[in-house]
């Protein structure tokens, strides 16, 4: 156990500090990693996204081919520091690098895997087909139907939630393809480009005022067959696949995240003069000992990570993240009211809804802790 | 920020954790309050271990949290994680290498408000003692008078010198009176029974996770509902968080890291929190049992109430830590 990394990670974070020195845009310095964007993916960070790809910082795990430089676990995790301590975003859209890369090289045909540079340089946008109207905590009970006819499937049905749809040429779709009650046994995973005749996209307008996911309907969707990830049937090792790909990708962004948004809970407090209160400071170390704490536990979660390829502090961190993000919000805006922080402290809600609720991230630290199946 | 226990800290915390589970059951703890010569033989023991006081606070950590899931009683927990670091302080070079040898003990009088009453001082040779003016007194001739006992296997004494050689050190006092050197030593100290306090929530915790896994009431194990799974998730997460803060202190100390002021109080306030919160969550759990003498819950939450008072309650902890966190400027990373 020990706080500092070695000469060669120092190495590595200054070389990595060079680089975003010389190219980082203004826009995305300080910014914070949050991904809402409030209506479209900015160009800035487009070119950004490409920039880091076409340099070797995007995923610097992957290959130079994929937007990397073959880095170590370690290296990767001090890309991870420096990017948070400066506030520096990788992109403002996930699905792509995060879900359908990994997932595609893992499960795609050669043919599928081909698709994978574009996904993960942004050059695509990718949303991932999920949630129903009738399933989503309970994301086996869906039931948007794909029917095999000769060379193409044919899908009807509908999802919700669906990020950035408004704005992707691709989709991962999650599709039942077995008898209607098959459960987590019968979902298949297709890729579908958005602009196939019977999609129709209906943004949802969110509470908070921002326009970031929507619900999308399918009616008579021809799909190719070769376009099937997987085998038939078998999507539900994609699906947890590609969830885990999500958990074990962004931990580390959602503790710099919180960084961040706790430094300007401080400016606030500053701005409105209260930082001299005692019950404000009593409150604001609270949160200060949860951020610091969490950090920690992340780089604990790492270390076992490391060890053995799992680390069940992944959904103690989705949980703990999503749900002191919604109290740090709640907080600012008791210190110091304004018109921006009651909008910031509606746009904290989603967090702890999507990618598995806290209800079903506390559920799955029970089955961590062997408990018994709940009732 | 590497939180891989190398193979000897595995070996260290897998022995700790060994000897007290062969030497140091429940039966002991409970006879300690009547008879504390009942620990002696363990405190020989454990004397062997007295050398963690002279290496990284991060191995004697892992080896203290070991001690307070068994609640070891005596003057070996006092000896090495509060009066080895003072007496290093205030340079009673002598003394500090008859602990590390594990020859002497020791234990450490200090007023608010970071407070130690002598813990174990009926057992000790010697005591460190806060006097006026914030000077520190190592001495072997001292007057003990027992406080109420609360934490049955850890008894506390005002203590008074009888006749000390004086340090010209300052350990405690008001904040701005606290010298360099012994701002380390109380750092150390802090953090020694904050892992401490971690072991002792750990032993609540998994305690309670086994009870409800074989409890059964309306014909299914109580651990099956979500009511209780869903507690038991923010159990998990509290401690383990806490449990992440205290070894981030610990490391931050050992590599003499600017950090470490910060980290120490955020360790002391996290690991109290969670001890606060698992206590009552295990007895709440445990149900009518939960509130009998002869279940072992109480002897924890008795040592576990007792350690979040000592050395700096939360909100001194708090408010030290937002003096460092807030100060003008923006200066708060």
């Amino acid at each position: 156990m020990h706080l500092a990394w070695g000469e060669e990670e120092e190495r590595f974070r200054a070389e990595l500090g060079a680089f975003l020195d010389a190219h980082a845009p203004a826009e995305a310095i300080g910014r914070g990693m949050e991904p809402e964007t409030h209506g479209g993916i900015p160009l800035w960070a487009r070119e950004w996204q490409a920039t880091l790809f076409d340099h070797g910082w995007l995923i610097p795990s992957y290959p130079p081919e994929l937007g990397g430089r073959n880095a170590t676990d370690v290296q990767t995790l001090v890309y991870f520091e420096e990017l948070a301590a400066r506030g520096i975003p990788r992109a403002l859209h996930f699905p792509g690098h995060a879900i359908v890369a990994p997932s595609l090289l893992e499960f795609g045909t050669d043919a599928q895997r081909e698709l994978v540079p574009a996904a993960i340089r942004g050059d695509t946008v990718w949303c991932i087909g999920m949630s129903e109207p009738g399933a989503g905590s309970d994301l086996a009970a869906m039931r948007t139907r794909a029917t095999l006819d000769g060379d193409h499937f044919v899908v009807n049905g509908q999802k919700v939630w669906t990020s950035y749809a408004m704005w992707s040429q691709m989709c991962m779709l999650y599709v039942r393809t077995g008898d209607t009650d098959s459960k987590a046994r019968g979902i298949s995973v297709l890729i579908l480009d958005m602009t196939t005749p019977g999609i129709d996209i209906r943004p949802l307008r969110q509470s908070a005022g921002g326009t970031d996911f929507a619900e999308v309907f399918f009616t008579d969707v021809v799909v190719p067959k070769e376009n099937l990830i997987g085998e038939m049937n078998d999507g539900w090792r994609v699906t947890m696949g590609s969830l885990a790909h999500e958990r074990a990708g962004l931990w580390l962004e959602w503790t710099g995240a919180l960084d961040h948004v706790f430094r300007r809970t401080v400016d606030e407090a500053r701005r409105v003069g209260a930082l001299e209160d005692e019950v404000v400071r009593y409150r604001l170390m609270a949160l200060y000992e949860e951020v610091g704490g969490l950090r920690a536990l992340g780089y604990k979660g790492f270390a076992s990570y490391e060890k053995s390829g799992a680390a069940p502090e992944h959904a103690l961190l989705k949980l703990a993240t999503s749900e002191l993000r919604k109290r740090i919000a709640q907080l600012t805006n008791e210190i110091a009211p304004s018109p921006e922080n009651r909008r910031e402290v509606l746009g904290t809600f989603a967090g702890t809804i999507g990618g598995g609720t806290s209800e079903i991230q506390r559920n799955a630290i029970a089955r961590v802790l062997g408990l018994p199946r709940g009732y | 920020m590497d939180f891989t226990l190398s193979p000897d800290q595995e070996l260290l915390r897998d022995t700790g954790r060994a000897l007290v589970r062969e030497h140091c059951p429940a039966s002991l703890v409970r006879a300690y309050a009547e008879d504390p010569s009942v620990a002696d033989d363990l405190t020989a023991r454990l004397s062997e271990f007295a050398g963690l006081v002279a290496g990284p606070a991060v191995d004697l950590c892992l080896f203290l949290e070991e001690m307070g899931a068994a609640l070891v009683p005596g003057p070996f927990v006092p000896t090495v994680a509060a009066f080895a670091p003072i007496v290093a302080a205030v340079g009673a070079n002598d003394v500090f290498e008859s602990v590390a040898a594990g020859e002497a003990t020791g234990t450490v009088w200090s007023p608010s408000p970071v407070e130690l009453h002598a813990p174990a001082g009926d057992r000790v040779e010697f005591v460190a003692i806060a006097v006026e003016g914030g000077d520190i007194c190592v001495t072997d001739q001292f007057e003990l008078a027992p406080l109420e006992v609360f934490d049955l296997s850890r008894p506390q004494f005002d203590a008074k010198v009888f006749d000390a050689k004086v340090f010209d050190a300052k350990v405690t006092g008001d904040s701005g009176t606290i010298g360099h050197g012994s701002y380390a030593a109380l750092y150390r100290a802090t953090v020694a029974f904050s892992a401490e306090l971690i072991g002792t929530t750990r032993w609540m915790f998994e305690t309670t996770l086994e009870y409800v896994k074989t409890r059964e009431q309306f014909g299914r194990p109580i651990g099956s509902f979500q009511a209780l799974q869903h507690r038991l998730a923010d159990m998990s997460l509290l401690y383990e968080r806490a449990w992440s803060s205290v070894y981030w202190a610990a490391m931050a100390i050992d590599a003499d890291d600017d950090e470490q002021h910060r980290a120490v109080h955020v360790a002391k306030s996290s690991a109290s929190e969670a001890a606060r919160h698992i206590a009552g969550e295990a007895v709440q759990m445990h149900g009518g049992i939960g509130v009998t003498w002869d279940h072992d819950l109480h002897l924890y939450m008795r040592r576990a109430f007792m350690s979040e008072e000592v050395l700096g309650t939360t909100a001194w902890h708090r408010a030290r830590l937002a003096d460092l966190v807030l100060q003008e400027g923006g200066q708060h990373e």
